[in-house]
């Protein structure tokens, strides 16, 4: 293989890697420290609750992220160079899955090891030794919906952004058999299939949105101080005690831009003899597609989604449930075509099933839960986010001695699996510098690993 | 045979991933012998005589395609154990294994792989084995195919009968010892 070819390949199994894990870390240290609990002003869950536009800013803070993990990467860095001995593609895949921004206080070990084949006339074994820690048990899931920049504006309760939005969604899997025999090493047997299947979808479309904010309910206490420039929380239903329900709904017309999706399977299917004479191996693969594309076969879709959500105030005790891309569905003319692979011919036969069907893709709706409670100097909270593919919890704890914050939490990560995270802030009148350690397992083994997160905050 | 290669050939890709790591090959050649060849008779063979040659076996073996277009040898090594079920007379010589690659003519034509000394009595049961590593084994090994042969010369100058008997390959295991080649 050319050595472009292999750098290339090696960009885009990076790329691909990057896509579906570099909104997985967190580089806002005081959000990370209370584990990265979302909450109506913690700017980075903003978009999680269109509600909490109508809520007011009050001591809203703005992030800025130090980068330390780059000072690490400098000094120890993977080669990317595919004929240097060291080159090892699980490095720069967790390379991909971690960027160098934080600094990595612990990593899972590196995978190595020689790979043993074993081969006699009725026998193969293979024993992958590290690489097995790289197939997961499960499917390889990944993918998402990505809401990019938006750009628009907003008057007084109105607010109207086009969002590019893309949704890729992609789950690889292998059948027990192989699992068995890749993973745990166990031999490949006589008259047994191999096989492995692949769902994929993706879609693009731009969303125009128009929305608007409520504020049903609002009711203070009779002590308050309503509108005392002097107390930054007068006004602020998170700590000012007041009763408030804000509501929020943004329908959203899509215009579709492209839709893809492949559902395949393939395998091999051994012999009565597995090196027996002749060609005792059966291979199969089938693969079913449908797409539609701007310019291209089925044009442009359409469809109509929204964002609606609530968030609600007692005693400053902060409730708020929100839904993105609620009921949202592109309708397409697709192009549906089945590919079939015939063994005896050794070449892919493909048949057109139909064209201009009508299909309706889904862009699956996200739902965030937050509750958090302030108490003076101290804030408790916690989060529940449940999307397509995941469904992460998020808990977190801050007080404030002074200058200094404390900070603890936990989260649920992508994987299913606790992490524990906890930091330390200090403040300097408008501005801030926080810390925070974390565990995580954004590596390609799925190990527990730590780092240290630092940014500044402006308060 | 060769629909594994697509299989098999994935597999130094994944060890290529692991920085300087090998892709270990062992393959039971023993298991691709015809079960006839596993096991032939000798003799009877006139005392008194010398060089007296046995081919035993001589066999083309299909081994993995493609290994060698896509790694580099390191290193190789065949393993070899042989029994000699000796019933009459008694006999020094050699067991020879041959290694060549399938467009060879005669396989014996070649230098031998393994050259293992035997020593046979009348009435009892010899076992030999050995080890061999060599360059000319490591090419051998990952050829699509190859041919082998194995030839017993006996030495029979010191017996009192004719030597007779069975011999049988117990153990012929190739391990190669591969880097990527990508």
């Amino acid at each position: 293989m050319p050595n472009h070819c292999r750098r290339v390949a090696v960009v885009c199994v990076v790329a691909a890697a990057f896509a579906t894990s570099a909104q997985a870390q967190m580089l806002d240290a005081r959000r990370l420290g209370m584990g990265g609990v979302a909450t109506s002003d913690n700017g980075a869950s903003r978009t999680a609750n269109v509600a909490f536009r109508a809520v007011p800013a009050g001591r809203g803070t703005h992030s800025i992220p130090l980068p330390i993990g780059l000072i690490q990467y400098a000094n120890d860095h993977p080669t990317f160079d595919t004929d240097d001995p060291d080159f090892n593609i699980f490095k720069i895949l967790d390379l991909a899955s971690n960027p160098p921004l934080t600094l990595s206080l612990s990593k899972p070990d590196e995978v190595s090891g020689d790979i043993s084949i074993f081969v006699a006339r009725d026998s193969l074994s293979v024993d992958l030794d590290d690489v097995r820690r790289a197939i997961p048990e499960e499917a390889w899931k990944m993918g998402g919906v990505y809401h990019l920049m938006a750009i628009g504006f907003g008057v007084k309760n109105f607010f109207v952004q086009v969002v590019p939005t893309i949704h890729v969604r992609n789950e690889f899997d292998l059948d027990d058999p192989l699992r068995r025999a890749l993973r745990d090493a166990e031999p490949f047997t006589g008259n047994t299939r191999y096989g492995t299947s692949d769902e994929g979808v993706a879609q693009a479309a731009v969303a125009w949105q128009a929305g608007m904010t409520l504020r049903p309910l609002y009711r203070l206490p009779a002590d308050a101080n309503e509108g005392d420039q002097d107390d930054p929380s007068a006004d602020d239903p998170r700590r000012n005690g007041a009763t408030a329900f804000y509501m929020g709904a943004a329908p959203k017309y899509y215009w579709g831009l492209a839709y893809g999706s492949v559902r395949g399977q393939g395998g091999i299917t051994t012999g009565d003899t597995l090196f027996g004479s002749g060609d005792p191996v059966a291979i199969d693969m089938t693969a079913l597609t449908r797409h539609a594309a701007i310019g291209q076969d089925g044009g442009s879709g359409h469809g109509f989604g929204a964002d609606v959500g609530g968030v609600f105030f007692y005693k400053n005790l902060e409730l708020g449930v929100g839904v993105n891309d609620l009921g949202s569905e592109i309708d397409w003319k697709t192009t549906v075509k089945q590919h079939v692979y015939s063994d005896s011919l050794n070449e892919f036969t493909t048949t057109t099933l139909g064209k201009d069907i009508d299909f309706t893709s889904r862009i699956p709706a996200a739902l965030t839960v937050n509750v958090a409670k302030r108490m003076g100097s101290m804030m408790v909270a916690a989060d529940f986010v449940d999307t397509e593919l995941k469904t992460m919890v998020h808990l977190g704890v801050e007080r404030w001695l002074g200058m200094l914050a404390i900070r603890g939490g936990a989260y649920r990560d992508a994987n299913g699996r606790w992490q524990a995270t906890g930091g330390t802030g200090l403040r300097f009148g408008g501005i801030g510098v926080d810390l925070a350690v974390a565990t995580h397992s954004r590596n390609v083994e799925e190990e527990r690993a730590a780092e240290l997160c630092a940014s500044l905050t402006l308060y | 045979m060769r629909r594994w290669v697509a299989v098999i050939l994935m597999l130094p890709f994944l060890a290529a991933g692991c920085g300087d790591r090998s892709l270990i090959l062992t393959v039971d050649v023993l298991s691709f012998l015809d079960p006839a060849d596993v096991s032939e008779a000798y003799g009877p063979i006139p005392a008194g005589l010398t060089g007296v040659s046995v081919d035993v076996a001589s066999e083309e073996v299909s081994l993995l395609p493609g290994v060698e277009d896509v790694t580099e040898v390191s290193s190789a090594k065949l393993e070899i154990g042989a029994s000699f079920d000796n019933t009459t007379g008694s006999a020094t010589g050699q067991l020879q294994i041959f290694i060549t690659s399938a467009d060879s003519a005669d396989v014996y034509s070649t230098a031998p792989i393994a050259d293992i000394p035997v020593s046979v009595t009348p009435g009892n049961v010899t076992n030999v084995s050995t080890e061999v590593t060599s360059d000319a084994l490591a090419e051998a090994l990952v050829q699509d195919k190859v041919k082998i042969g194995v030839r017993i010369t006996f030495d029979t100058s010191a017996s009192l009968a004719p030597v007779q008997g069975t011999e049988t390959i117990t153990l012929l295991r190739a391990t190669v010892i591969t880097k990527k080649k990508l």
